[in-house]
C-alpha cells in the first residue's frame, strides 16, 4: 500500500508551513535561549484548529489522520522542535483517553482540549521507571468514590504547563506494574498536585520537562480511564500510536538542519568558491538529502498505518530510522556550517540539540529496536524465551 | 487632434504637481516626434493657471476644474476633452490618483493601457513604451494591439522625463464643465492633515530609509540628518512604520508608492520583496546593514555590511567636508 | 449586503518571502498562491463580515481552471462561494480585457461593494479597478487603508503626503485597499476543511454574455519584445573594515557619481 497526499493534505501542509516560516521561526532563536514555553504560539496554533487534530469534530476537533497529523508535526518541527511539541503532546496526553476512555469523560474534557483552551500531558515516567514502565511505583488508593494518588513523576513534558495530566499509578501494588497498573485523568488544580521543578535540557529548551509531584491528591472514580488493571495496555498503546508523531517531528528537524546548511554553503565562499562547489561538501549533503527523504517516506507509510494491527512495527522502524537520522544529519549540518555551525547565530546548533531527544523520549531507540524484535520473532513463528 | 500627446497635470494649493512639469516636457518632446501638440489636462486647486505649463514644452492646457476636490471627480471631464481631441496617446503619472484618471479613460472609452512606463517612443505613428516587470527581472516592450483604437493611455514613473524650460505660454481652454457621472459622487468628508507635512517621496531625488535595524524613532532623527546633509528625505520599510517609528506616508512599498530617487540609501533594511518593488528604480541603490546576508545586498549597487549607527555618523562627516570644499 | 473580493491567483515566484537572515525557505516556482494584494482585500472583506456588516462574502477571479486552487485558498480564509471565470479566449488577457470580463461578472453578482487589492503581484500599477468602475458607471473609491460600511455609504480612509482623509460614496461602489488594512489571517484548519463544502461555480463567457469578438482578441495592449535587463555590474560590498574607513570609502563612491 503506499501514500499519497491529497489536495487537503497539501493545502494543510502550505497553510502549516506559511505559518511556520511567518511566526514561529522567528520565535526559535529566543525560545531557545531563554527556555520559555511559547505561550504566544500555542495561542496561534489553538485559533488555527492545530490542537485538536487528534480530537473527534463532535467535540470540536478536526480529526485529522495520520499523515495530516505527521504534516503538522513535521512543518512545524522543520523550523522549531519545541513548538512541534506542542500538538503532539497534546495528542499524547490525550490518547489514554481516546483509546480508554468512556463518552462521559470525553465530552467532559474534550472540547477544551480541541480548543486548546486546556493543555494535557502524559504522566508516565518515574524517576526509577524510564525504559522500564513496569517499574512504576506511584500509588493510588480507592477511598470511597476517590481514588488517593500518591508519589511522583519525572520528566513529564509540559508537565508545569498542563491542565490535566493523564497518570498511570499503582491501583494493585502486589500485582506489579504490568498487571496492576491504571489510569486516571488528574486536573492539575487539584489540591496536592504540584510540579515543583523544570529539568535543564540540552535541547528544546522552550518545552518544560516537569517533576511532579502528587500528594494525597484525589480523583473521582469518574475519572478513571478503563478499569483497574488496564494502565500498562493503555500506556503501551498510547505509546504506539503518537510515536510516528516523534518520527514526523525527527523528518521535520532533519529537514530544516538541510535548509540552514544549504543556503549558507551555497554563499559562503573560500578559496575563491562557493562551498557547496566542493564535491566533499556535495556528497555530505547528498547523503544527508538522501537519508532524510528516507526517513520521511518510512514515517509516512506508518502515518498511513495507524490503527492496523502492524501500528506498532511500522511506528518503532519510523522512530527508530528517523530519529537517528535527525542525529546524523544535524551533526553534518553543523559540520558544513564549519565555524557558523557552531554559533547560536545561526540556528543548526540548537538542531543538533534539538534532535538528540528523539533518539531518547517515547521510547529510547533500544526500546524501539526490541519492539521490532518482537515482532519480527512473533511473524515468524519463534518463540521469545526471557533472558 | 490625431497627433497631439495630452498629459495630465495635477494641480495642489495653487502650484502644479513635479509630475505635471515632467509631463509637461516629455510631452513636448513626444509631440515634436508624432508632429502634434503637447496638451496639458490640468485639474485641482490652481489649474486655471495651467497656461504656466508652456514654461515646460505644453502647447495647451484644458482646465477640466480648478477646485480640490478628489482626482477621480475629474474623470468625466477629462473622458470627455479625450474622447472630444482623440489625441495620439495620454500620460499620466504612475501616482494613485493618475492611476485612479488613466483607469477611468481606459475603462470609459476602451482604451490601450500601460504602465508604469520607464520609456516611450513614437514608432510609425504609434507608441512604443517600455515596462519592467517581475521585479524587475524582465523588461517588456509594447504597443497597442491590432484591435486597439484610440488614444493610449500610459503611466509614467517619475524621473522618466526631466522638466526642461522652454519659455513658452500655453493657450489656456475652459470647456464647458463636464459633472455628471458615477466617479462625481466621490467626495471628502473628513481631512485630517499631518502635523508635520511629510515630504512627497515619489518627487524626492535622494532618499534614506530605515527598517527594522533601525530600531525606534531616535534612530530615524539620525537618518533625518544624513537625509538633509544630502538634500533629500527620509522614507521607511513597512516594519518600521507598522512599529510606530513614522508615519505611514513614510512608506514604500506596496502602497502603491513607487519611487524613483537618483539616490537610495537603505539604512537596516533587509530588502524584502515588498519593499523592494518600491525602490528597485532608483538609480543608485546603497545599503547598509549588519546581516552580510541581506537580500538587499543582492540588488544594491553599493552594499556595506556594518552597524549603520556606527557608520551613519561618520558617513554624515565626510559627506559635510566634502560639500564644504 | 454583499462584497464580492476579485482576486488574482499568481506563481509563487513572484512573491518570495523570508523572515530572518539566516534560515530562508523559499516556495517552489511551480507553487501558486493569491496574489498577495489581494488577501489585503480579502481581509478587509472578512473583517466587515465579522462584525456583522455584510451578510455575505463571495470571490471572484478570471484565470485558468487551476485558479480554483487560490479561489479555495480564500473560502479556507472565510468567505461564502467563489466563481471563476475561465474561458480559452482569455489567453493573453491584458488589464482592459480583464476589467470587462470582472465588470461583466460583478454586474451579474451586483454586489455592494466590488473590493480589489490595489494591484497585481509586482505593484505594476494595476488600471482594473479604476476601469472596471468606469465599464459598471459605478463610483470607484481608491487606495483605501481601511474600508467602512455605515449609514448606507461607503468609506476609506485614504493617506497622502498631507495626512489622511475620509473619502465617501453612495452604494454600489468599486472599492480597492491597500497592505495597511492590516495582517491577512491564516486559513485555520477547520477553514480549510469548510473550504471544500462551500459552493465553487466556473463561468465561461457565453455565461456573462460576452463573446470573444466583444475582447477584441483578449488584449488591447500587445507585448513585442521582453528580455532581461541590461547586465547591471555586480554589487560592489564593503566589509570587514572600521566604520570610518567604510564612511570614506562610501563618500568616494557617491562623490564619483556626482551625488555629492
Amino acid at each position: 500500500m503506499t501514500y499519497l497526499l491529497s489536495a487537503e493534505h497539501q493545502e494543510l501542509r502550505a497553510m502549516v508551513r506559511e505559518l511556520a516560516e511567518e511566526r514561529v521561526a522567528p520565535r526559535a532563536a529566543e525560545i531557545d535561549a531563554k527556555a520559555e514555553f511559547p505561550w504566544d504560539l500555542k495561542e496561534l496554533l489553538a485559533k488555527q484548529d492545530l490542537l485538536g487534530i487528534c480530537f473527534p469534530e463532535e467535540h470540536g476537533g478536526t480529526n485529522l489522520d495520520g499523515i495530516g497529523q505527521a504534516l503538522v508535526a513535521e512543518e512545524l518541527a522543520r523550523v522549531d522542535a519545541t513548538t512541534s511539541l506542542i500538538p503532539l503532546v497534546q495528542k499524547l496526553g490525550a490518547l489514554p483517553i481516546l483509546l480508554a476512555g468512556n463518552d462521559e469523560q470525553k465530552g467532559r474534557y474534550f472540547p477544551r482540549l480541541a480548543s486548546g483552551e486546556w493543555l494535557i500531558a502524559f504522566g508516565l515516567t518515574e524517576a526509577a521507571a524510564g525504559s522500564d514502565v513496569a517499574a512504576n511505583r506511584m500509588r493510588a488508593r480507592r477511598d470511597g468514590d476517590e481514588y488517593v494518588l500518591n508519589g511522583s513523576k519525572r520528566f513529564i513534558t509540559h508537565g508545569s504547563v498542563a491542565n490535566l495530566v493523564s497518570v498511570f499509578a499503582l491501583t494493585d501494588p502486589e500485582a506489579g506494574g504490568r498487571k496492576g497498573m491504571s489510569a486516571f485523568i488528574v486536573e492539575t488544580e487539584s489540591p496536592g498536585f504540584a510540579a515543583p521543578r523544570v529539568e535543564h535540557k540540552m535541547g528544546i529548551r522552550g518545552s518544560p520537562t516537569a517533576e511532579l509531584t502528587f500528594d494525597d491528591v484525589r480523583v473521582p472514580v469518574a475519572n478513571l480511564l478503563g478499569a483497574e488493571g488496564d494502565g500498562f495496555k493503555i500506556a503501551m498503546a498510547s505509546l504506539d500510536a503518537s510515536r510516528v508523531g516523534i518520527a514526523a517531528q525527527a523528518v521535520g528537524i532533519a529537514q530544516g538542519a538541510i535548509d540552514v546548511a544549504l543556503r549558507h554553503a551555497g554563499q559562503r565562499e573560500q578559496f575563491g568558491q562557493h562551498v557547496t562547489d566542493f564535491e566533499g561538501i556535495q556528497f555530505m549533503l547528498a547523503d544527508m538529502a538522501a537519508q532524510t527523504e528516507a526517513a520521511r517516506q518510512l514515517t509516512y507509510a506508518a502515518a498511513a498505518r495507524i490503527g492496523s494491527a502492524d501500528t506498532a512495527y511500522w511506528s518503532s522502524c519510523a522512530k527508530l530510522i528517523a530519529g537517528d537520522t535527525a542525529m546524523r544529519v544535524t551533526t553534518d549540518a553543523v559540520q558544513v556550517m564549519g565555524g557558523y555551525g557552531y554559533i547560536s547565530e545561526y540556528p543548526a546548533e540548537r538542531m543538533m540539540r534539538d534532535a538528540k531527544i528523539t533518539q531518547l523520549y517515547e521510547g529510547t531507540q533500544q526500546i524501539q529496536r526490541l519492539v521490532i524484535a518482537r515482532q519480527l520473532l512473533q511473524r515468524a513463528g519463534i518463540a521469545e524465551r526471557s533472558a | 487632434m490625431a497627433n497631439d500627446i495630452y498629459f495630465l497635470a495635477e494641480y495642489a494649493e495653487g502650484s502644479p504637481s513635479r509630475s505635471a512639469i515632467e509631463l509637461a516636457t516629455g510631452a513636448a518632446d513626444l509631440a515634436t516626434q508624432s508632429g502634434g501638440a503637447a496638451v496639458a489636462l490640468a485639474y485641482g486647486g490652481g489649474a486655471d493657471e495651467a497656461a504656466g505649463l508652456g514654461a515646460y514644452g505644453a502647447q495647451r492646457a484644458i482646465v477640466l476644474g480648478d477646485e480640490e476636490r478628489p482626482a477621480i471627480t475629474f474623470a468625466a471631464s477629462a473622458i470627455a476633452a479625450v474622447r472630444d481631441g482623440q489625441p495620439l496617446a495620454v500620460l499620466g503619472p504612475a501616482t494613485p490618483n493618475g492611476r485612479d484618471l488613466a483607469a477611468a479613460l481606459v475603462g470609459s472609452l476602451d482604451l490601450p493601457g500601460f504602465g508604469p512606463v520607464r520609456s516611450i517612443a513614437i514608432v510609425d505613428g504609434h507608441v512604443r513604451s517600455e515596462q519592467a516587470t517581475l521585479q524587475g527581472s524582465m523588461i517588456t516592450t509594447s504597443e497597442p494591439a491590432d484591435g486597439a483604437t484610440g488614444p493610449a493611455i500610459l503611466l509614467v514613473l517619475p524621473s522618466t522625463f526631466s522638466p526642461e524650460e522652454r519659455g513658452a505660454t500655453a493657450e489656456l481652454v475652459e470647456p464647458a464643465r463636464v459633472e455628471d457621472g458615477p466617479f462625481a459622487s466621490v467626495k471628502v468628508v473628513e481631512r485630517h492633515p499631518a502635523e508635520a507635512r511629510v515630504a512627497n517621496l515619489e518627487e524626492a531625488t535622494v532618499i534614506v530609509a530605515g527598517g527594522r535595524g533601525v530600531g525606534g524613532e531616535a534612530g530615524f532623527e539620525l537618518l533625518q540628518q544624513l537625509a538633509d546633509a544630502l538634500g533629500g528625505t527620509v522614507g521607511a520599510s513597512r516594519a518600521a512604520a507598522d512599529a510606530g517609528w513614522v508615519p505611514y506616508q513614510l512608506q514604500i512599498g506596496q502602497t502603491g508608492k513607487v519611487v524613483k530617487p537618483a539616490l537610495y540609501i537603505g539604512c537596516g533594511i533587509s530588502g524584502a520583496i515588498q519593499h523592494r518593488v518600491g525602490m528597485q528604480t532608483a538609480e543608485n541603490v546603497v545599503a547598509i546593514n549588519k546581516d552580510p546576508d541581506a537580500p538587499i545586498g543582492e540588488f544594491a549597487d553599493l552594499f556595506v555590511v556594518g552597524d549603520l549607527f556606527a557608520i551613519v555618523p561618520k558617513l554624515i562627516e565626510q559627506i559635510r567636508s566634502r560639500k564644504g570644499s | 449586503m454583499k462584497i464580492v473580493v476579485c482576486m488574482k491567483q499568481v506563481p509563487a515566484t513572484t512573491s518570495e518571502k523570508r523572515y530572518g537572515a539566516d534560515f530562508r525557505l523559499e516556495r517552489s516556482a511551480s507553487e501558486s498562491i493569491i496574489n498577495p494584494l489581494d488577501e489585503y482585500a480579502i481581509e478587509q472583506a472578512l473583517r466587515l463580515a465579522d462584525d456583522g456588516k455584510v451578510d455575505s462574502v463571495a470571490y471572484l477571479s478570471m484565470g485558468p481552471e487551476q485558479a480554483v486552487e487560490a479561489l479555495r485558498r480564500a473560502l479556507a480564509m472565510g468567505g461564502d462561494e467563489a466563481y471563476l471565470v475561465t474561458d480559452e479566449a482569455l489567453a493573453g488577457a491584458d488589464e482592459w480585457a480583464t476589467a470587462r470580463v470582472l465588470a461583466a461578472a460583478l454586474d451579474k453578482l451586483a454586489p455592494d461593494v466590488s473590493l480589489m487589492g490595489m494591484a497585481s503581484d509586482d505593484a505594476r500599477g494595476s488600471l482594473v479597478p479604476g476601469a472596471v468602475a468606469a465599464m459598471r458607471g459605478l463610483p470607484l473609491l481608491s487606495y483605501g487603508s481601511e474600508l467602512r460600511l455605515e449609514d448606507g455609504v461607503a468609506r476609506i480612509r485614504r493617506l497622502s503626503s498631507a495626512g489622511f482623509e475620509i473619502w465617501e460614496s453612495p452604494l454600489p461602489a468599486v472599492v480597492s485597499v491597500t497592505d495597511q488594512v492590516g495582517e491577512p489571517r491564516y486559513a485555520s484548519l477547520k477553514g480549510i476543511m469548510a473550504a471544500k463544502r462551500k459552493p465553487l461555480e466556473t463561468w465561461a463567457l457565453g455565461d456573462l454574455g460576452l463573446a470573444a469578438a466583444d475582447l477584441r482578441g483578449a488584449a488591447l495592449t500587445r507585448v513585442t519584445a521582453a528580455e532581461p535587463p541590461e547586465a547591471k555590474p555586480p554589487t560592489e560590498r564593503i566589509e570587514g573594515i572600521p566604520p570610518d574607513e567604510a564612511a570614506g570609502k562610501m563618500a568616494d563612491w557617491l562623490q564619483a557619481r556626482r551625488l555629492i
